[in-house]
Parts: structure tokens; C-alpha cells; sequence
């Protein structure tokens, strides 16, 4: 009988239950569209703030003082130490390896530049970077991670393309007609160096994409002596615009500058990394030495700033690792704003979203008096009046709820896609979150007029006063 | 004949009156709807129009965005710029101040006050020295170094991490700079860690350091932090290389457009956000007011049983309901910019500031929502009053 009643005053007044489940699923959706976007948010945002390029910089441990005034370096080329190459895919397995977006390591020395292979008449003391662009790091799973400096200063803007990722290696290449005495099937050659010329560097040389750019040591006869020729060709391959020092500067892969420093294969200096963190709050910014193990444990597996340089420490054996404070400060700060912002704004929502809602159902038993005077005059007492009209209101929560959850998420998906170019992952928990809202808004806004209709009295009501 | 039309609009309030009266728990749960939506309304607006604001303050911290260097500079910064440039540089802006920095670089030997061998490094003299102006923030002091900011003695200097432990500084101690035969006594007033080119400096005052390089009234490099939007920034840097044509003004492109991309998106984001909020609110409240309106079938048919025409009966409700929006309007929109108020301060530390504007606009939004919401009384002109009175329907 209960269901019936219930059933046959859903069917009954069908406009009426339609505008209120209208109302409900409307509230729900804009609650679950700026939920969704709320909980979202901060990853989406901490990759936008990666535009702001590297937060965290490795240099070696032992290194004498930089001598470094608008990003040019003035130490002697081999002042210094040097950190091996070879360790840097061990980056991609610390703790924290699907955090660090990007890294790329750099070599910087001064040489001379012409754009004749004599090299006469070139200008002294050009910086020349050896970095990585594009490169890949195979990683255990068998997946490849491309990574560089496009990657880690992305306001680069280049006019061309990158030097290809093995230019200045060698290349091993099948020989079928063996020389005789020659062991198995194949041999070595020189893949051509590349560079990419900074632009007002790029400005002074006349120099364009797809021209040869020759590098020498400003005493030429260590370069004769050191290579047998006067200079060292590259195609160059793009014209850079940073808007700092390497405007003035040419990049290589770091190999080939390797072999101009007459470093050994595979060595660097700094090492920029790139990585999404979580704003360091007051915990964060304790020194772990003195935490406490769980302490210690709880720093360690949030993804701070400090515990990514910690873990990066762990695996670069000789490194120093510092916060890029002015990135990750700025970064932490904005980002805290914005989410506070947005869940403000969700409160917001919410709030608003209830109280029409809860407005929507007091309505909907204020004006059902004479039905509920009609029940009581039959003998139904205010207990089970109330119940019954809770439960037709909880089952217009679900249904309402349920609408409202599926408008929401179409919402939050072109919300998302349109800003951040990917939508947000629809989470069960904001479905139960916004189910249960429902239901306490349905039967809040109801409690005070059930309330006020349990002291109906039948008779005047029956009788049309 | 004006005599009738004065009876009538009588009459029309005095029904009005009656329309109000007749259901208190109505009338209350309409004023709610409609409040809250306008509440909602007038927080949003107002929150969005500051927040936009205090944003481009924001990026602030991520400090200089804008370099004033000597025109053909090369890559070794040996040509300087006369200290006076600093006086055309304007300050005030309508986004706020622009801090300015003016730094003179040269390579000095620093020698220990204790034992130890003097090394190279980089002198930056500063105009104001960083530590004064409150440029460093806490956290990027030298672990566990209280913030004292010691009385000014022309001498002090702020040590980079790095520097500071080939020297094995203290907080407090005094060692010397030399440049050929010049020399100044350096007072370690505080450390600095940023993980910048900063670490491996000292920054002393510019005075000290133009003695140092015997370079009077010269400075290397101003930087700049410009406040506002991107494209306020853009002008800025326009203006600014006219005004100082002996000058290079050249934007520092890892914040400039960093900042401008993460701008765009998070004012996307709010924009969007609120207005998506803003639209489902408004749908919200117009289908909670039409479920109300639409239980009102009785006093239209007995509106239409005593003669009422249509488009008179339907004015009436209209009136009621743009009075409805207008009172609920009123109250929702002065707490939601109240609300706004206290939001603002939560989230930036600095209670927003109401906007005018945006409370006529507030209750405008609601006025028009709750005549909406009452159109759809019109479908009720198809119905017969007599079925009405039998109780049928």
C-alpha cells in the first residue's frame, strides 16, 4: 500500500514532479560541474605552470664557484667538475618518476664561431651549449621518454628544428662487401654535427637555417693540433629565440660539445629538471633530518618540491640539488589562490544550487495540504505521513540526482576541454557526494513544512477553510 | 475616465497586496530561491572582477619580468648605462607599483675575515639590496637564519648559499671585496638561497660597488617587475623602450609568457566556471519558481471566472513576480556582496573590494529570472474555470 501511494502520486501530478526533479538535477549539475572542476584543477594547473620551465637545478657537488652574471658563465672552461650523463635515465625510476615532466643536462664552454671553415675573422667568446633536444631515454617498461631543453624552458620559440637527437654520433651501418679481414657485418660512420644558432647571434653572422656555422678554439692551432682541421661544421637547423643569454649562443648536442671541451662522452654541469609538485605548506619546509620516521614518511610520499630534489639526490650520486625558488615559490602561491578560489566558488554553487532546491520541495508540501488532511482524516498518523511524503521526495533526490550528476559531468567535460584541453576523470566519489547532497537538501527543505503539516488539522482543511 | 484608471490600478495593488498576504510559507520559500540565486550572483561577479586583479598581483613573486639593458650588449656585460635612466622609468601604474632593481656586476675577490685562500666571485651591487625591500621571501632564506635586518650601515651585504660556504660566513661577521686595489668591508647581514644565479653572488649596496669597479653614477642591467595583465605589460615595455631609446627594455620570456598562458587559463577557468554556475543557478531557481507559480491555477480561474481577462490576470502575476525578484534581488545581492567581501579575504588575505556595478546588475539578473520563471502562467489561459471550481485537473 505504501508503494502504491507513493507510486500513484508520482504518476499523478506529472508537470509538477517533472519542474521539481527539473530544479534538483539543475542544482546537482552545477554542484557536480564545479566539483569536478575543483578536484581537478590543481593537477591540470601545475602542468600549465610547467611553461614556467624548470623548478629544481643539479649541478655538482664539488663545483667551484659560478662565476655567472646574465647567464653567461665567465669560470675557465675546465674549472669545475662534472657530473656523468649515463646516470640520468635513473631519474625515471625514483618514487616520484611520472612527476618529473621534463630534465635536460648542459654544458657550456666559449669558443669562436665563423661561418667560413678557415674560421677567419670569427668572433671570440661565443657561448656554445651542449644540451639535449628531443631526446630519448629508454626506460625499463619499453616505453621511450622524449625530453630536452624544448622541453624544460618551453618558452623557446625555435624558427626551424631542433638538432636531431643523435647528430654528432655514429651511426652504425651494415657493410655488405667486408674488406677482407674485417670482423662481423658492419661498421661506424659520423652522423654530421647540427646546431641551432641563437637569433641575435644568428643576426650578426647573417646567418639562416640550413647554412654551415664552424666552430674553433680562439687559438687556432689547438684545434689543428686536437682534430687535424681548423674548425668543426654544423648544419645549422634553427634559429633560437629565448629572450635571455642564449640569444647570443649556440647549442649543439651535448656530445659534440662534449668533444669541443674535450670532456669525455656524456658529461655535464647543470642539469635542469622539470616537475609537477604540490605547494609546499609549513610541513614542507622543515629539514627532514630532523622529522620523526613517520614524520619523514609522510614528507617523503607528498610530492613537495623539497622531497622530489630529496629523492633526485638519492639517485645522482656527487649532485647538488636545489629549488628554483622563484619558479616553485611563484608557482606554489598562485596555485594555492586558485584552487581556495574555485572551491569557493563550488561552496558557492552548492549553497545556491541547495537552497532553490530545498525551496523547490517546501514548496512542493506546503501545497499539498489537503492531500495530507485527507490522509490524517483517514487514520494515518503524522509519523507515517511524513514518511510517506520523505520517501517520494528521497526517490525525486535520486532520480533528480542522478540527472544532475550525468548534466554535470557534460559540463565539467567541455569546461575542461576547452580550457585545459583535457577533460576531468568523472569520480565516483562526487556521485556519492552529490547523491547524498540531494537527498539532505530534498529533506531539509522539506523537514519544516512536514513539520508544520503533521499538526494539520483534518477537519478545516477538508472542509475548504 | 482617469477617475476608472485610477480605480484600477488600486484595485491592481491592492490584489497585489492580497497575492503576497495569502501564503506566508510561499512567499517565503520564493524570497529564498530567488535570494540565494541573487546572492550567488552578486558574490560570483563581484569575486571575478577582483580576483582578476589581485591574479596579476600575484605574479609578482615570481619577481623581475622586465630588463632595461645598454644597447648591443654583448654576452659579457661590460658596457653600463647611466644610474639617472631610473628616473624615467614610471612607477605608478594603474595595476599597481613597478619595483625597480638597478644592479651594477662586476668580479671582485672576496677574502675571509678567518683563515682561509680569497677567491673570485660575483659582486652584484643593488639598488635597493634586496634585503631591505623584502624581496626575499622567508623561505628562501639560508635554513634555519632568523630574519633580523640589522640597523643600515652602508656596509651590509646579502651572501648566496654557495658563496657563503666557500667563505664559512657567519650571520653577523665582516669580510672584504677587492677589485684590483680597491677594497670595501662587506657585513654579512643575511643569506640567500634560490636556486638562481643568486646562490654563487654577493649583493651589496650599489654605492660600495660602483667605488669597487671605479664606475661612478654607472649601473649594468635595471630589472623591473611590472604588475597587470599580459598585454598591460606588452604596452608597458612598448612605452618604456620610447621614453629610454639609449636603452635595450627586453621582457624576460620564461615569465612574461609563462605568466600570460597561465593567466589565459586560469581566467578561462573562472570565467567559464562562473558561467556555468551562474547559468544553472538562474535555470535553477526559474524551475523552482515555476513549480510554485504553476500551483496557482485556482486564483487564475478565479481571476477568469469574475471577468479578469487573460493578459490582465497575467499581469498581475507578472507584476507579483518581477516584485518577488526585486525584493529578493535586493536582499540576496547586498548579502552575496557582503559574502564577497569575506571571500576575498580568504582566499587573498585582502577583503575584495564591492563593485558598484555589480549589485544593480545582481538584481537586474534576478528580476529578469523571476518574470521568466512566471511565464509560464500563460499556458494556464486554455483552462475553463468551471473545471477549476468542479475541482477537476
Amino acid at each position: 500500500m505504501f508503494l502504491r501511494i507513493v507510486a500513484d502520486s508520482l504518476g499523478r501530478r506529472p508537470r509538477h514532479k517533472l519542474l521539481t526533479g527539473a530544479a534538483l538535477a539543475l542544482g546537482m549539475g552545477v554542484a557536480t560541474a564545479s566539483l569536478s572542476v575543483s578536484l581537478d584543477v590543481g593537477d591540470r594547473l601545475a602542468k600549465e605552470f610547467r611553461s614556467l620551465g624548470a623548478n629544481l637545478i643539479v649541478t655538482p657537488q664539488a663545483d667551484s664557484l659560478p662565476l655567472e652574471i646574465g647567464g653567461v658563465d665567465y669560470r675557465p672552461v675546465n674549472a669545475g667538475a662534472y657530473l656523468p650523463e649515463a646516470d640520468l635515465p635513473k631519474l625515471k625510476t625514483i618514487f616520484w618518476h611520472n612527476n618529473i615532466v621534463a630534465f635536460a643536462p648542459t654544458l657550456e664552454m666559449y669558443a669562436s664561431v665563423a661561418t667560413t671553415p678557415d674560421a677567419a675573422n670569427s668572433p671570440n667568446n661565443v657561448q656554445v651549449i651542449g644540451t639535449w633536444a628531443d631526446y630519448p631515454i629508454y626506460l625499463s617498461d619499453g616505453s621511450t621518454f622524449a625530453t630536452g631543453i624544448n622541453k624544460t624552458s618551453p618558452w623557446f620559440h625555435i624558427d626551424g628544428r631542433w638538432f636531431a637527437a643523435d647528430a654528432g654520433t655514429l651511426k652504425r651501418v651494415n657493410v655488405f662487401d667486408l674488406p677482407p679481414g674485417a670482423v662481423g657485418g658492419h661498421t661506424y660512420v659520423p652522423i654530421p654535427d647540427e646546431c641551432v644558432v641563437g637569433v641575435r647571434l644568428a643576426k650578426r653572422l647573417s646567418l639562416h637555417t640550413g647554412d654551415h656555422l664552424y666552430i674553433t678554439y680562439p687559438n687556432r692551432e689547438d684545434m689543428h693540433n686536437y682534430l687535424g682541421k681548423p674548425s668543426i661544421g654544423c648544419a645549422v637547423t634553427g634559429i633560437l629565440t629565448a629572450g635571455a643569454a642564449e640569444d647570443d649562443a649556440v647549442l649543439m648536442p651535448l656530445v659534440s660539445v662534449d668533444r669541443l671541451a674535450r670532456r669525455g662522452p656524456g658529461e655535464y654541469r647543470k642539469l635542469y629538471v622539470s616537475a609537477l609538485t604540490k605547494p609546499e605548506d609549513d610541513f614542507a619546509r622543515r629539514d627532514p633530518g630532523t622529522m620523526k620516521p613517520d614524520e619523514f614518511e609522510r614528507w617523503s610520499c607528498s610530492p613537495y618540491v623539497s622531497s622530489i630534489a630529496y629523492s633526485i639526490k638519492q639517485v645522482l650520486p656527487g649532485a647538488d640539488v636545489r629549488v628554483i625558488r622563484r619558479v616553485a615559490e611563484g608557482e606554489g602561491a598562485i596555485l594555492t589562490r586558485v584552487r581556495t578560489l574555485l572551491w569557493l566558488v563550488t561552496g558557492a554553487a552548492l549553497l545556491a544550487a541547495a537552497l532553490a532546491v530545498g525551496a523547490s520541495s517546501a514548496a512542493s508540501v506546503i501545497e499539498r495540504r489537503t492531500e495530507i488532511g485527507l490522509m490524517k482524516a483517514l487514520g494515518a498518523g503524522s509519523g507515517t505521513v511524513g514518511f510517506l511524503l520523505a520517501a517520494e521526495q528521497l526517490l525525486l533526490a535520486f532520480v533528480g540526482g542522478g540527472a544532475g550528476y550525468a548534466l554535470g559531468i557534460i559540463l565539467a567535460r567541455l569546461l575542461g576541454e576547452k580550457i585545459f584541453g583535457a577533460a576531468p576523470e568523472p569520480s565516483l566519489i562526487v556521485f556519492f557526494v552529490i547523491i547524498a547532497l540531494a537527498a539532505v537538501v530534498t529533506i531539509l527543505g522539506s523537514a519544516l513544512p512536514l513539520h508544520r503539516a503533521s499538526r494539520i488539522e483534518p477537519a478545516p482543511i477538508l472542509r475548504g477553510e | 475616465m482617469a477617475d476608472r484608471r485610477a480605480t484600477n490600478r488600486a484595485m491592481f495593488w491592492r490584489i497585489i497586496r492580497r497575492l503576497f498576504g495569502a501564503n506566508r510559507g510561499r512567499l517565503f520559500v520564493m524570497l529564498l530561491a530567488l535570494g540565494a540565486g541573487a546572492a550567488v550572483t552578486a558574490a560570483l561577479l563581484n569575486l571575478q572582477v577582483d580576483a582578476k586583479r589581485r591574479l596579476t598581483s600575484e605574479f609578482r613573486r615570481f619577481g623581475p619580468n622586465v630588463l632595461v639593458l645598454p644597447q648591443n650588449s654583448s654576452q659579457f656585460r661590460t658596457e653600463t648605462l647611466p644610474e639617472s635612466i631610473v628616473h624615467s622609468v614610471p612607477v605608478n601604474l594603474q595595476s599597481g607599483r613597478v619595483v625597480v632593481t638597478s644592479h651594477l656586476y662586476l668580479v671582485a675577490r672576496l677574502s675571509p675575515a678567518g683563515p682561509g685562500e680569497s677567491f673570485s666571485a660575483v659582486v652584484a651591487g643593488a639598488n635597493p639590496l634586496a634585503y631591505l625591500v623584502g624581496a626575499v621571501s622567508s623561505s628562501s632564506r639560508f635554513p634555519g637564519t632568523p630574519p633580523v635586518i640589522p640597523p643600515a650601515t652602508g656596509h651590509e651585504c646579502v651572501v648566496g648559499t654557495n658563496v657563503a660556504r666557500q667563505l664559512k660566513a657567519e650571520q653577523g661577521t665582516d669580510f672584504s671585496v677587492s677589485n684590483v686595489d680597491r677594497r670595501e668591508v662587506c657585513h654579512v647581514a643575511s643569506f640567500r638561497q634560490t636556486g638562481g644565479p643568486e646562490d654563487d653572488r654577493v649583493e651589496i649596496g650599489l654605492r660600495a660597488a660602483q667605488r669597487l669597479a671605479d664606475l661612478p653614477g654607472r649601473i649594468s642591467a635595471v630589472e623591473l617587475i611590472v604588475p597587470g595583465t599580459p598585454s598591460e605589460v606588452q604596452t608597458y615595455i612598448k612605452d618604456l623602450q620610447r621614453a629610454l631609446p639609449d636603452a635595450d627594455v627586453r621582457p624576460i620570456r620564461q615569465f612574461t609568457e609563462a605568466q600570460a598562458k597561465i593567466y589565459d587559463r586560469i581566467n578561462g577557468l573562472l570565467t567559464a566556471t562562473v558561467g556555468i554556475v551562474l547559468l544553472l543557478t538562474g535555470l535553477c531557481v526559474m524551475a523552482a519558481m515555476t513549480n510554485v507559480a504553476m500551483e496557482r491555477r485556482m486564483d487564475v480561474g478565479l481571476m477568469k471566472a469574475i471577468g479578469g481577462s487573460m493578459r490582465r490576470v497575467l499581469r498581475l502575476f507578472l507584476a507579483e513576480a518581477a516584485l518577488l525578484g526585486l525584493a529578493g534581488g535586493m536582499i540576496g545581492a547586498a548579502a552575496g556582496i557582503l559574502l564577497s567581501i569575506g571571500l576575498g579575504k580568504a582566499v587573498f588575505g585582502v577583503a575584495a573590494r564591492p563593485r558598484l556595478i555589480v549589485y544593480p546588475v545582481a538584481v537586474a539578473l534576478t528580476v529578469i529570472v523571476a518574470i521568466l520563471s512566471a511565464f509560464p502562467l500563460r499556458r494556464l489561459a486554455s483552462i475553463r474555470p468551471a473545471s477549476v471550481f468542479r475541482g477537476e485537473a
